[in-house]
Formats: structure tokens, sequence, C-alpha cells
């Protein structure tokens, strides 16, 4: 519920040490890490316009400057514009007889503003057709990145040749015998053979002069009043900052920013933790690893007025979004002892015959691995200490309790089914299928004062079946994941 | 956060077989015209215009307190045309807001206040948050967050929304209950 306009009221730590709620959180089920939006690989998977939901190659995406060809913004409001059709009649002088013709034209219908306004002609096609406006300083432009582009590949070229000739300084053979091949050919009397680079040196684009005849100062700009209204605002103007129309009547249409289907890749496996499908309209996923999907949710319930110094009974909800039963337990956290969490997961001593098996699989050829284990992360991240300031501390109970697994089927039944768990009554306070409402006793900071915003944090622990099949392991593995959680709980009310 | 409990008079609702709870103070215009997939909130004085055009909503919407749902219409050289409207499952709109659009797709939340202009389309999986006014015929795309007046995208909306939606609809149809009588 909080996720979706409420304040965020429990937050969890990423693996990188940044706080966020659970649905913005991603769950690498190969590296078992919690990863976020700012430690993971975005990239752009597909290019489509939000309005006409058309699906473009990256490389017309690039072409057309990310903008769809067919849809337009409002250049005075920025919202979308509409295409109307209307009547145009015979006109004087034609055949009075004729069918009236359709014509179509833009309309914005916030601030009715229409192509007509600015004179663009209406056209007779439905989409399509509209007038582009040429930019003055296009060839210039192009001139210069041209140029540009001209060095980059030049730059990257002399690279090249530079690690060429460090190569040869150990390798080549002429350098062995003393003789060039620029020295040989000395030697014979031909003309050294000019420097690749130097021939293509990149064509500088004509320079900018400055000019010295200035247009003519106005009068008007002295005796008329100013009329705002014909002047563009500065979000206007830079709306499109090629033409930077000063005047209204120089607005014209705007075509729609592509928008961008992008995956998620985590950073230190690279597997995928998002995927979306190709479709724009779709909402579906190909690989959706969310932290909503693998770790309990914690949800705050109730908790009794702050008061410093003194105990207060706090209600939270654990939910188990996974399909096997888990154990959770709660650990105390404090602030100093991150470094000891740096070992966030640990596997379950069950199987150990499944740490030999490791090496066994790195004996056979490399197509054959298909163990996530064996890949090597390519970035380590070296996570941020969490600085939340912990105003409350937490009687951590001794005991654990079960969650069992979700089942959608469980909806429809009211028998209200406890699966028979044994539950230490002064810590499970309620439970119904995959949910258990726990109580914890925390007392805030005797020396905060009244309105402080109090925050308290715990080390979840829970066990976290991983079902990913690999060759040499056909078994779902068990680990126990830590993970923090921070519940703000709003401010002190009364010192006793 | 967990919901808290929202409580209606029992006498003042009608339940009906499949589970849709709607208020005896709404006003349901063309009653024929209205099709309530199941498990649908309907609070009072909200007003639904099935006289209009045909009104379809999926399961587990919830319509609160003085919403309107509005057939949109298009105007065509020989009058006025009103188009049926569809909602989507798992929708929530907000108190005092007013849905003009030709189509909300499923786990769409709107927020209070909210003003969706003529045949807006709103796309699955996107928020509207509080006190929009979006722009006639606006198309909303998925997983974006509009907002402000006139409404802009202002964000993105995190890729589990099916989910959180599901869940959000589902608990608080769960936590809808009838007082007690004490």
């Amino acid at each position: 519920m909080s996720y979706i306009v409420q304040p965020d009221v429990v937050k969890y730590a990423c693996t990188c040490g940044i706080l966020k709620p659970i649905s913005n959180l991603y769950f690498c089920r190969h590296c078992l890490e919690i990863r976020c939006s700012f430690c993971v690989c975005h990239e752009a998977d597909s290019h489509y316009c939000g309005k006409c939901a058309e699906n473009l190659p990256s490389s017309e995406a690039r072409l057309k400057k990310n903008r769809c060809g067919n849809c337009f913004d409002c250049p005075s409001c920025h919202q979308q514009l509409t295409t109307r059709a209307a009547n145009v009649g015979p006109k004087n002088g034609e055949d009075t007889k004729a069918t009236p013709r359709k014509v179509f034209y833009l309309l914005c219908l916030l601030c009715r503003w229409s192509s007509r306004d600015v004179g663009i002609p209406d056209q007779s096609a439905v989409s399509g057709g509209w007038p582009e406006r040429e930019n003055v300083y296009a060839n210039r432009l192009q001139e210069i990145q041209d140029m540009y582009k001209g060095i980059v590949l030049s730059d990257k070229q002399q690279k090249l040749e530079k690690d060429k000739k460090k190569q040869r300084r150990y390798m080549s053979f002429t350098d062995r015998t003393g003789i060039t091949a620029s020295m040989l050919r000395k030697r014979v009397g031909l003309p050294d053979v000019p420097h690749p680079l130097l021939k293509s040196k990149p064509k500088e684009p004509t320079k900018a002069i400055a000019t010295e005849d200035v247009e003519p100062f106005l009068e008007d700009l002295l005796t008329q009043p100013v009329n705002l209204s014909l002047i563009t605002t500065m979000e206007q103007r830079l709306v499109q900052p090629e033409l930077q129309p000063t005047t209204v009547d120089k607005l014209f249409p705007i075509h729609k920013h592509l928008s961008v289907k992008r995956s998620q890749r985590c950073r230190s496996c690279e597997h995928n933790v998002s995927k979306p499908e190709y479709n724009p309209n779709s909402i579906k996923f190909k690989i959706q690893l969310f932290a909503y999907y693998h770790i309990p949710e914690v949800r705050l319930i109730t908790v009794e007025p702050l008061r410093a110094g003194k105990v207060s009974e706090l209600l939270i909800k654990f939910i188990n979004p996974t399909q096997h039963q888990t154990t959770v337990t709660i650990l105390p956290y404090k602030v100093q002892d991150d470094l000891t969490l740096e070992e966030c997961k640990s596997e379950i001593a069950q199987q150990p015959e499944e740490k030999q098996s490791i090496p066994v699989a790195s004996s056979q050829p490399s197509s054959l691995i298909h163990s996530s284990l064996s890949r090597q992360p390519s970035i380590t991240i070296k996570p941020r200490s969490v600085t939340v300031p912990i105003a409350a501390s937490i009687e951590v109970p001794n005991n654990t309790f079960i969650l069992p697994p979700r089942d959608d089927a469980a909806e429809y039944d009211d028998s209200g089914d406890t699966h028979n768990i044994q539950d230490d009554p002064k810590l499970v306070v309620w439970r119904k299928s995959n949910k258990a409402v726990i109580r914890l006793k925390i007392i805030p900071e005797s020396d905060s004062k009244i309105g402080d915003e109090v925050v308290v944090g715990f080390i979840m622990q829970h066990v976290y079946v991983n079902t990913i099949t690999t060759v040499d392991n056909k078994e779902p593995q068990k680990y126990e994941h830590k993970i923090k959680v921070f519940l703000k709980l709003g401010g002190l009310v009364g010192n006793e | 956060m967990e919901l808290q409990d929202v409580t209606y008079n029992k006498s003042e609702y009608v339940e009906t077989a499949s589970g849709n709870k709607v208020s005896r103070q709404t006003v349901l215009c063309g009653s024929q015209n209205i099709v309530l997939q199941g498990k649908v909130i309907i609070q009072s004085d909200a007003i639904i215009r099935g006289d209009l055009a045909n009104v379809r909503t999926g399961r587990y919407c919830i319509i609160s307190k003085e919403a309107v749902i509005r057939p949109p219409y298009k105007k065509f050289s020989k009058g006025v045309a009103f188009f049926p409207m569809g909602v989507g499952d798992h929708v929530f709109v907000g108190e005092r807001s007013i849905v003009n659009a030709a189509t909300v797709g499923s786990y769409v939340y709107i927020g209070k206040n909210v003003v969706i202009g003529r045949r807006c389309v709103l796309k699955d999986c996107c928020v509207i948050e509080d006190n929009t006014i979006i722009a006639p015929e606006t198309v909303v795309p998925p997983f974006t967050r509009y907002g402000g007046s006139p409404g802009m995208e202002i964000g993105s909306v995190p890729e589990c929304q099916q989910d959180l939606m599901i869940e959000f609809t589902r608990s608080y149809y769960q936590h809808f209950v009838p007082s007690k009588l004490i």
C-alpha cells in the first residue's frame, strides 16, 4: 500500500548500503544479494512511443533523434497534440458541386493551440506529412559533429598503433635485426611513406567569425508596450533547444520523445534481474527477480505512543512471498557492526557433498558449465555503511518463527488453518496462511526530545530456498539470508 | 503500513452474489448498462453514468466516495456520440475524482480529486497522483506516474506494481467490513 502513494515507512538496506522500500529492490538469485537501481546495470532494450506504442529499432530511433515520427507535443503547454478533422467545402471559383474534402490539423485540447495558429497548412492525410522545421545551423552542426567523430576515430587509431608498436618492440623480427621498414626504405632510396594518420586528418570546419555589423536598434522596443502574451516562456524555448523561438508565432509542434524499455542486470554476476517483454503495452516480464517475490515483506501495523526511555509495543507483520516455508529470526542491529554483515548469506550445512562438486564442474569443458556459481564477478561493489540514526532499541526475542509458504488458494479458505505451528504466544500475536504478526518491545532513547523521529532497525534472517537447478546440483539449496530492516515509527510524544 | 479497517453501515450497502458491495447512496444511472465483474466496492455518493454508454469494470475495483465515472463523448459533424468505457481489474479510484477516460487499464491507481479528461487512455500499471488534471485524449503509458495540473509524467512506478495493486485492492476489500453493532 504504502509503496504506491504513502511515505515509505519500512525500508530495507540494499547490499550497496542505500535504503529503499522493498518494491524498488531486486534480488539476484545467482549471487543471493539484494540489488537496487543504483547497483544494477541498466540496458535500453527497445525504444517506443508512449502515445502510439510504436516500437522503433534503436538505429532508427537514433536517426530520428529519439523522437516519434507521428506523435507531437504541444509547443505551448507540452501536452499531447491530437489530430482533428475538418471539412473544407469547395472554394470560390471552383466547381461548387465538388464533395467537401477532409483535412486534418493538430490541436492541443488543453490550451487550444492549433497548427493553424502558426500557419501550418492543413494535411490531407491523418498522420505524417507535417512539414519539418530545418535548423538554420544544421550544416554547421553536422560539420562540427563530423570533425569530432574524426578526432575520436584518429585517437582510437593512434592508440591502436601505439599498442601495436609496444608489442612489436618485443616480438618484431626487423627489430631484432636492427632494421625497421622505414629504415629499409631509406637505405634502398625510396621516399618514406607518409604516416597513415596524417593522411586522414579530420577536416576542420570553417571558423566562426565575429561580425561587426549588428542589427539596428529597434525604436519600437522603447515605445511599444510589451505584450507578454506574444513572447514565449523560458520552458517553451528550452524544450526546443535548436530553435528557441522567442515569439509565440514561431512555436511549432514538437515530435514526442521516445520512451525506453530497459532491462536490468546484476553488476557482479551479470545475470538479468529484470527483463520486460518487447511489446510496449505489455506489463509482463520475461525475467523478474524483484525482492518483493523473494524476501519476506515487513509491514508496520501499530505502535504504542512513543515516550523516551519507556517501553512501547510494536506490532509488525511478516509476509512470506515464496513457495517455500521459511524461518525468520530477528537479530539486533548496531550501527558499528556493519562489517560483520559482509557475509550476509550462508549455506545451511545440509548437503555437505555439494561443496566438493564445484571443482569437478570446473574440470569439464567450459561449454558444459551452466553453474551460476562458476561465474566470476566482473565488478565488486564496496558497500557503503548505512547511516541511519537509530533512536530506539529493540528487545530482541530469543525465539524464531515460521512463515508457511504462500498459497493462492488460501485466500478463499476461511477455516483459519494455522498449519499446527507451535508458536511462542509472547512473540506471535496472529497468523494466517503465509502471514504472521509479531510483537516487539522497543525503548526510545532516554535523551531524545519530543517530536524527534524514532527509527528502529533490526536484522531479519530468513531461510531462502534457491530453486535454480544446475548441472551438478538438482536439489534446491537452502540459504540463510540476512537483511537490515529499518522502520520509521513517527515522532516522540512524551518524555515520561 | 498495513491498511486499517474501513467500516460501513451494513444497512447502507447492497452485497451481490459475486461480492460487489454497492452503497445505496450512489447515483447509478442506467444500471442495466453497468457491469461489475465481482468484488467491486462502490462507496456512497459515487456516480456512474451508465445511461450515456456501457460501463464495464473488472474485478476488485474500488470506486471511492463522490467519484464520478462517466463515459466519454466524441463530437462528430452530425452531433455527439458516447463511447463505452472499460475499466480493468484491480483499479482504485480515489475520492472526488472524475474519470472520463475511454479505457482504464488494469492495476491503475487514481488518487483523490483527479480529473481524467475526455477520451484519455490509461494503460496498465500507471499511477495518477492526487489533484492531477489530465488533459483530454492523453495516453498514459504503462509504468508511469502522472501528477500536476496539467498532468505530466513525473516519475516511474516500481516494476512490481501489478502485485502491489492486487495486494492493495484485495486487502482493501478484506478490510472493508460492516461496523459491528455494540
